[in-house]
């Protein structure tokens, strides 16, 4: 896989969750990721994708391999164009939901990644933008 | 590979298999089969395998530990079983934890733990 590969994912229903983890997992695993950080990897997608789906009901996940020198890494980003996030810092908070989820998926998908930028305004939308970066 | 769930009743309890990467409807029909099977069947609790598994996001595992919390309502124990190692590392930093559940690391040493648990509630009535 090359350094500029790239492509997304539309989530519009339930199962396009699922699918965004499918294809997370397979570009994860073509860098070279092992089977560790692949779930991290994973598990922050379905998180963050789920978000997408629970709060603006569709979105779309961009994903683009990435490589600073000799150190490759994914990077996923999740555009919706929902409500917005009203209180960042809450949001951050562990266990605090609005959506009668369990208030963990933007706290537990910052941990299992190695970087995350949120842009959010209200009424316009929200894009949460994530990196990993494979240790060698 | 089978998506869906494998329920099957072996000696007093039922075993639940889960597939890879389950989708969130898979998911959601986890609580429903397995508590119909529990009510259909006279067995003294669930071992969830999770042997399969890849990924056990916040969702899949909220819906674990509901579904323990409702085999304990109906008499039963959950046992999660088989956790792969990547899976456990992902999920505790993911902060997620399964509630009213006892894990054990296969579905064998869920089945010798579950005689034990018969005899030690016949032992104490």
């Amino acid at each position: 896989m090359s350094d500029d590969d790239q492509g997304a994912v539309q989530i519009e229903v339930e199962s396009d969750i699922a699918a965004a983890r499918r294809v997370v997992r397979e570009v994860a695993t073509s860098i070279g990721f092992g089977v560790t950080e692949t779930a991290r990897i994973v598990t922050a997608a379905s998180e963050l994708g789920r978000n997408v789906y629970k709060y603006a009901s569709k979105g779309t996940m961009h994903w683009r391999t990435l490589r600073n020198g000799e150190i490759s890494g994914v990077e996923l980003r999740f555009e919706d164009h929902g409500p917005g996030i009203a209180d960042l810092d809450e949001a951050f908070q562990e266990g605090h939901s609005t959506g009668g989820g369990l208030g963990m998926g933007l706290p537990g998908a910052k941990r299992l990644m190695d970087e995350m930028e949120i842009r959010t305004s209200n009424g316009e939308g929200t894009t949460v933008t994530v990196r990993k970066w494979r240790q060698h | 590979m089978s998506d869906d769930i494998s329920v099957l009743r072996v000696r007093d309890v039922l075993l639940v298999t889960m597939p890879a990467d389950p989708d969130d409807a898979t998911v959601s029909a986890l609580q429903t089969r397995t508590l119909d099977a529990m009510e259909q069947h006279d067995v003294k609790g669930l071992i969830l395998d999770l042997s399969r598994v890849e990924i056990l996001d916040s969702y899949f595992a909220r819906t674990v530990a509901e579904t323990a919390k409702m085999v304990t309502l109906m008499g039963g124990e959950t046992f999660i079983a088989g956790m792969r190692p990547s899976v456990a590392i992902t999920a505790t930093e993911l902060g997620v934890t399964l509630g009213a559940t006892r894990t054990v690391l296969n579905v064998n040493a869920a089945l010798d733990a579950v005689p034990r648990l018969s005899q030690k509630k016949r032992a104490g009535r």
